[in-house]
């Protein structure tokens, strides 16, 4: 009977435990999993939300209005007046389309379901005020942001400008673009259109970076084989690695060439002797620690620029491909522009942001800036060479069609083999040079020569924004 | 009973009524214009709260009166969020809520006097064997299980009662402290799961093995046998895993019930939105969406209760049920009858398990399995056999404060 009473002790103690987990349970999923339960899209109540809630407006930096919501014959209605420029960023939220771009991304902060505090919750009852949800600060400018549009003039591509400092994004431009204001009439064409342009390119896009993609072979070379410095280098025109050929481009002639002159005319068969001085796997982590391969941080998703790993045996073929990024290596538009940030920024990475902040219908302003976490990438003196050299490029190299009078400019130009045609067409730059304000990385599709077409794009955005920058 | 415990009984009496009545006022104004219906509910369940605890106190003053406070007060919660979601199934439960306490009162008076008539454990397989295959022969499919049999309109679920036969039958085949026929014991249990697994009722067959698992080892302190139980328990898990489809649907959507929304893992996310939307505080009575949460009067009312009452109402509620079982527990612990121990923990471990079970499975701490949360669930089966199972624990404590014992 003993023996049977201690038994049931034990019984006890095990419902005990049972029955505390549930609280428990139920603690960690209240305080940790709750908030992304609600922002759900499957979830019936955020629908419910949205016809009780007067949704909020997006703003410009400039604090101007590129989508609120009005009433138009007793009904609500989403009224977007940024037009095709900002259209792919902006997205849609539509009942029938769902949602997409920002739109989507801060539902939760624009429909004010995100609150968490029931003591704020109380007071926008009590004040009435609830009906409202929050509005959203973006970082871009609008009109730099329809200047980038339409120097495009409808060619596929994207351009993605940040503050190198920061990492505010100025401009994030995908184009061929489209109107939210007409989404919905034009669904049908719009969804089959093969120039996909409800895709935004600047942050979904992946192309290969082609030459661009140099500074980071050069930044790699300088932190680790800093001798290439003072060296030149041989080139027949043309490089034989394991049996395969990769040869320089036309405007190319074979001789000696020293670094400036090498990243000036962008040789492929120098670099490719450059890149294969430093060992691979200090490459290969240079490659990641400029961003590729890494998870997104920013506010806004960024489809991941990827560096596949070459096989541990073999694999020179592919390292010698990606020193002058063409091979297997896929960038966004944004992420070039965050490598172009990284040498503005003196060696430092900051993480792109979009949302300046959020302000409540009481007017409380909240902040969702990613944490400004700065990681040195390449040493200060590291950067500062490749300022040189990029300066270099603009002035007497592939780049002179970016130079601006009376301001440095920085850049480097790419021209992308890809399997879709002619080359893309790449340029990423900062300017001014000495005090950069800042990064932007410009494709232009199937548009051959990178410094021809993409690198006046990147100077007139460049331009714009500096003249209502630098009075 | 000492004048300090009575208060301490009257104070948490007036306390039940309290938040019967606030509930029914708002109840009352949920349609946005006044209905006395809920607070004439409200009369009646405080009618019955008080004429049962005073009336069994009077009649029985042996008996544990936390046992029908403590139900009265999770089967006032249930009633609300009942009428909240559907106001007819509220007045039907009212009245299997009436019935239960009566049956209550009956199964509390007739455990106390049973005289130890010879039945064996004999006669309680028989009788749960038959129940559990009566809706097998007679019975209607329903919620994808075929255990319920219909009277009329009046769906009778007979798998609720064999739970007390159950426990019975292991109490006495048991009350020895050792198995003594082996094989004719287990063989009877395999039968009785069978029956169960037979029958479809997987949730059933689960809260059965563990039953029966706990009362084997309380009884034989045979950890060898509980060991092989729980690796049996693992074994019939993958089995179920590897041929039944069901099985395998209830594992995925435990297991990532993001893979399909809309189907297998709709039942799940839909319960996991409402607990989400709940929060802290919950969004107050009247003010959740327990419409868009599926089989929400029986499976998922706790969620839907969590939505309204947030957790701290739900963890409450959970102390509430974890009081319930400590005092089945006290109750086997107090006597010193094996047959009636065992009979007494059985019931306690009944209970205990399936609160786990639905509780557990609704916030996918576990995988779902269909069981109702007794008290609070729709049904009158489950009401009914939880007031029953009640008054035996209730009659057994009134035995052992009569001094019972035989070793």
């Amino acid at each position: 009977m003993d023996k049977l009473k201690g038994n049931i002790k034990i019984i006890f103690i095990i419902f005990s435990v049972l029955f505390m987990s549930l609280i428990l349970y139920l603690t960690y999923f209240t305080a940790v999993e709750r908030e992304r339960l609600i922002k759900s899209s499957y979830n019936r109540r955020l629908w419910e939300q949205e016809e009780k809630v007067l949704r909020g407006t997006i703003y410009d930096s400039k604090g101007r209005p590129l989508a609120e919501t009005g009433f138009e014959g007793g009904s609500k209605k989403r009224i977007y007046s940024g037009g095709k420029a900002i259209g792919p960023l902006i997205g849609y939220s539509d009942p029938v389309l769902g949602r997409a771009g920002i739109e989507n991304v801060f539902n939760g902060e624009l429909l004010g379901i995100s609150e968490q505090d029931p003591v704020t919750l109380l007071r926008q009852k009590i004040l009435g005020v609830s009906e409202r949800g929050n509005d959203l600060y973006l970082t871009i400018d609008i009109d730099l942001q329809k200047t980038a549009y339409d120097l495009f003039q409808g060619r596929k591509g994207a351009l993605a400008a940040i503050e190198p400092q920061t990492g505010r994004i100025l401009a994030l431009v995908s184009s061929p673009g489209y109107d939210p204001a007409t989404a919905k009439q034009n669904w049908e064409v719009l969804s089959k259109d093969e120039n996909n342009p409800l895709i935004n390119r600047a942050t979904q896009g992946l192309y290969p970076p082609g030459s661009v993609f140099k500074i980071i072979t050069l930044a790699s070379a300088l932190t680790h084989n800093p001798e290439i410095e003072n060296e030149t280098f041989y080139t027949p025109g043309y490089i034989k690695v394991n049996g395969s050929i990769i040869r320089d481009g036309q405007h190319l002639w074979p001789g000696e060439y020293d670094l400036t002159t090498a990243f000036r005319y962008s040789s492929n068969t120098v670099f490719i002797q450059i890149g294969q001085r430093v060992e691979r796997e200090k490459m290969i982590s240079m490659i990641e620690a400029f961003g590729f391969n890494a998870s997104n941080r920013s506010d806004i998703p960024i489809a991941k620029s990827t560096f596949p790993r070459p096989p541990i045996i073999g694999g020179n073929v592919e390292m010698a491909e990606s020193f002058i990024g063409q091979g297997r290596l896929l960038s966004t538009p944004i992420q070039m522009a965050q490598v172009t940030a990284i040498i503005a920024n003196d060696g430092k990475m900051v993480t792109p942001y979009i949302a300046e902040k959020i302000v409540s219908p009481l007017g409380t302003e909240k902040t969702t800036a990613p944490k400004m976490s700065t990681t040195q990438v390449v040493s200060p003196q590291v950067a500062e060479k490749i300022k040189a050299l990029m300066v270099d490029v603009v002035k007497n190299g592939t780049g002179k069609a970016a130079a601006i009078r009376g301001i440095e400019v920085a850049g480097k130009t790419g021209s992308a083999e890809n399997p879709h045609g002619q080359a893309h067409a790449w340029f990423v730059g900062f300017a001014p040079a000495e005090n950069p304000r800042i990064a932007i990385a410009v494709v232009v599709e199937n548009a051959g020569s990178g410094g021809a077409v993409a690198g006046p794009i990147a100077r007139d955005v460049m331009l714009k924004y500096l003249s209502h920058v630098i009075q | 009973m000492e004048p300090r415990t009575e208060a301490i009984y009257n104070k948490n009496i007036a306390i039940t009524a309290l938040v019967g009545i606030l509930a029914s006022l708002l109840l009352a104004f949920k349609e946005g214009v006044f209905s006395p219906v809920p607070l004439y509910g409200s009369l009646i369940f405080i009618l019955i709260l008080f004429i049962g605890h005073f009336l069994t106190n009077y009649l029985f003053p042996n008996q544990d009166p936390a046992l029908f406070i403590l139900c009265c007060f999770i089967s006032q919660l249930g009633l609300i969020m009942l009428y909240r979601i559907n106001s007819e199934s509220a007045l039907k439960q009212l009245i299997w809520f009436g019935i239960g306490f009566f049956l209550y009162f009956i199964s509390s008076f007739v455990c106390r006097n049973w005289i130890e008539i010879k039945v064996g454990s004999l006669i309680f397989f028989i009788t749960t064997a038959a129940l559990l295959a009566s809706p097998l022969l007679f019975g209607v499919e329903l919620y994808g299980s075929k255990s319920w049999i219909a009277f009329d309109n009046v769906l009778f679920q007979p798998s609720e009662f064999a739970k007390i036969t159950f426990s019975l039958f292991l109490a006495d085949s048991l009350k020895n402290h050792k198995i003594e026929k082996p094989i004719y014991f287990f063989g009877q249990i395999f039968v009785v799961l069978a029956l169960l697994a037979l029958a479809r009722d997987l949730g059933g067959a689960m809260l059965f093995y563990f039953a029966a698992l706990t009362i084997i080892f309380a009884a034989t302190s045979r950890w060898d046998l509980t060991a092989l139980g729980l690796i049996g328990a693992g074994v019939a898990g993958i089995l179920g895993y590897q041929f039944f489809g069901h099985v395998r649907v209830r594992a995925k959507a435990w297991l990532n019930p993001w893979e399909d929304v809309p189907g297998k893992g709709y039942q799940i996310v839909q319960s996991l939105f409402a607990i989400a939307e709940g929060g802290f505080f919950g969004t107050g009575l009247g003010l959740g969406r327990p419409d868009y949460i599926p089989a929400v009067t029986t499976d998922f009312i706790f969620s839907a209760f969590f939505e309204e009452f947030g957790f701290l109402g739900a963890a409450a509620l959970i102390v509430v049920y974890f009081l319930l079982v400590y005092r089945g527990i006290k109750i086997s612990l107090s006597i010193e009858n094996s047959f009636l121990c065992l009979s007494a923990l059985g019931i306690t471990v009944f209970f205990g398990i399936q609160i786990f079970t639905i509780i557990g499975g609704v916030i996918k701490l576990i995988p779902m399995t269909g069981v109702t949360l007794p008290f609070m669930s729709y049904g009158g089966s489950s009401m009914v056999m939880s007031f029953i199972s009640l008054g035996i624990l209730n009659g057994i404590k009134m035995r052992a404060s009569g001094g019972e014992a035989d070793g």
